[in-house]
């Protein structure tokens, strides 16, 4: 078994707390992530990946891996800035891994943010295994994307439960499915 | 794969580029050694340390923005913004470094601190310095994990004065 090396990994961290930005930016660092670029709220989380889609050489990267951001923040909170990438039309990638990190873990509000598009959820407090943890989930269980007229995001089922009741199950040979691979 | 036909859902299926970057086209599963872990826990635990200075000096702050609320009680609205604002950062993580009364005290500020209309009254200001004093106990005492008698203490004594001030309100 050999060990990730995340030292090509570009994460942007949007964080308005200064101590806790810190404290992950140090945490993803020994960790060996390569590039942490850190933000102090979702608008400027926004601006960031505009700037990584227009200017990428002056940003210094081409591409984001994995967002990662806190939910509450002013101006611009983190589901706004989820939103703005799965659904706005200047997201540079509508298919990037987003963790939401949050002391919010009420069902609904899970439920929430899911809704949204969210790839998963770290909760706070959160210790170094937590975020180790995260980033290998991402790694090795990447989810495909569902696109409906409700819903764009990760596949919200993760486990393959059968149905308790009878419904109609689209596979990939049904009418009015279209699969897309890259 | 793609026809006339209406299409209900699409699904995007793409390489795992992550895991190229991250693991190497090896099969197998990788993992995060245990140096990292380690020293990653060990940054951790030093940032710890750091907590009390860290807290210590956002109460200093507090402290001016309630003094400018007893001086210029004009200016209470904009205090209030700015002591919830500094509020929020700190109940986030207090659990994590051994400090859960920071965060419920942090809270509690954070909660009565939200702007809402009306006046913002001598008695509120006065809470404002509750909470302070109650942060600061806990930081000067190094009251860690719930505290035990002391921490109940120091919850008991502001939950009445949160008590005692919204009856006079």
């Amino acid at each position: 078994m050999s060990n990730y090396d995340f030292d090509r990994v570009n994460i942007l961290l949007a964080e308005d707390s200064p101590f806790i930005r810190s404290l992950l930016v140090s945490s993803l660092k020994v960790l060996g992530v390569g590039n942490v670029f850190a933000v102090e709220h979702g608008g400027d989380a926004i601006h960031f990946l505009n700037r990584v889609k227009t200017e990428p050489i002056k940003v210094g990267v081409q591409q984001i891996d994995i967002v990662l951001s806190n939910w509450d923040m002013h101006p611009i909170d983190g589901m706004m800035l989820l939103r703005w990438i799965r659904r706005h039309k200047d997201s540079p990638d509508r298919f990037v891994p987003f963790v939401m990190i949050t002391s919010y873990t009420e069902p609904e509000r899970i439920l929430e943010a899911r809704e949204m598009g969210v790839t998963d959820i770290l909760a706070k407090p959160f210790t170094i295994k937590h975020i180790g943890d995260k980033l290998i989930s991402i790694i090795e269980r990447p989810r495909q994307f569902v696109h409906t007229k409700e819903f764009f995001g990760p596949d919200r089922r993760r486990q393959k439960i059968p149905p308790k009741v009878e419904r109609r199950v689209l596979t990939d040979k049904s009418e009015g499915v279209e699969i897309i691979r890259g | 794969m793609a026809s006339n036909k209406e299409v209900i859902v699409r699904f995007y299926r793409f390489q795992n580029r992550l895991k190229e970057k991250t693991a190497g086209l090896a099969p197998g599963n990788a993992s995060i050694s245990a140096e990292a872990l380690e020293e990653a826990e060990q940054a951790l635990g030093k940032m710890a340390e750091d907590y009390p200075d860290w807290v210590s000096g956002i109460i200093v702050k507090l402290k001016e923005q309630h003094g400018r609320c007893v001086d210029s009680p004009e200016m209470r609205r904009d205090c209030f913004e700015e002591i919830n604002h500094m509020a929020h950062d700190m109940k986030g993580q207090g659990g994590t470094f051994g400090y859960p009364l920071i965060t419920s005290f942090a809270d509690s500020l954070y909660g009565f601190t939200v702007q809402r209309p009306g006046e913002i009254t001598d008695n509120q200001v006065e809470l404002v310095k509750s909470h302070l004093d109650a942060m600061r106990a806990v930081i000067k005492g190094r009251v860690s994990g719930d505290g035990g008698e002391i921490g109940k203490k120091l919850t008991d004594s502001l939950n009445q004065a949160i008590e005692k001030h919204e009856v006079a309100d």
